[in-house]
């Protein structure tokens, strides 16, 4: 399990956010676990980014060490909203752990699922 | 490990969600000595996550308190229960739990079933309810 250290304080979870001014998306990046203790950490920021701008979202998951149905559950979340506008949830660099679960629960065809 | 000895570890956990990360590391630990594979630790540690994500949120008694873990360790398999202690409540404002709701699922129980070989969901003499699940050693067929 890795703990990342932000200001002193032990994170579980940090997400890093940049929005992608050429390409119109949101470039976001997931370090360490979403599950019920981060997974509203992590709907709040999406809400942040969703009401400043309502565009695709690529995920980096390379440093998402664990998901389970918390956070699976603020995705779909976010990924019903953005249909909306017809755009879309992009997710990288994705473990092998991480991609059976969607896999198991068929959002592998939901989520767009690359590298 | 001799044949037919089951080693319990019992864990009493307060009913908070930072806890639940702990519970992972604790279940890692346990798999990992005997004999899982990455794989399949990785999956156990999903499906207890889910198990004590719905104690914490569906919890018998919403109001400070502890549930339940056992971890069941034997030759050929791994059983989990999470369970909370039944004890009543002294607030009038008890949640009845919905086994229903438990039962039908929601995609948590449902990432169980699909990841353990055995699960139960009962419920504790009306007092809460318990998620069993049993994961075996070397799947191979």
């Amino acid at each position: 399990m890795g703990i990342y250290k932000e200001r002193g304080k032990i994170m579980s979870l940090v997400i890093n956010k940049r929005y992608d001014e050429s390409n119109k998306v949101w470039d976001v990046e997931l370090i360490g676990e979403v599950d019920i203790y981060t997974a509203t950490d992590l709907k709040s920021e999406f809400t942040k980014m969703l009401d400043e701008k309502k565009e695709s979202i690529k995920l980096n998951a390379e440093k998402l060490e664990y998901i389970d149905s918390t956070g699976l559950g603020v995705l779909i979340g976010v990924l019903k909203k953005l249909k909306e506008g017809e755009k879309d949830i992009i997710i990288l660099n994705i473990r092998p752990s991480i991609k059976k679960l969607l896999h198991i629960t068929g959002l592998d065809k939901i989520f767009v699922i690359e590298g | 490990m001799e044949n037919g000895t089951n080693d319990l570890i019992r864990l009493s956990v307060p009913n908070k969600p930072e806890y639940v990360s702990v519970i992972r590391l604790t279940v890692s630990g346990i798999a990992n000595r005997m004999g899982f594979d990455i794989e399949e630790i990785e999956d156990i540690k999903v499906a207890i996550s889910e198990a004590c994500t719905n104690a914490i949120t569906h919890g018998f008694c919403q109001q400070e308190n502890n549930f339940n873990v056992d971890f069941l360790s034997g030759k050929e398999k791994l059983t989990i229960k999470v369970y909370d202690n039944g004890k009543g409540c002294l607030s009038q404002n008890i949640k009845t739990p919905d086994l229903t709701e438990l039962k039908e699922g929601g995609l948590g129980i449902f990432i169980i079933k699909s990841i353990m070989d055995d699960v139960e969901i009962l419920s504790n003499d009306g007092k809460g309810t318990i998620i069993k699940m049993t994961k075996y050693v070397g799947d191979d067929i």
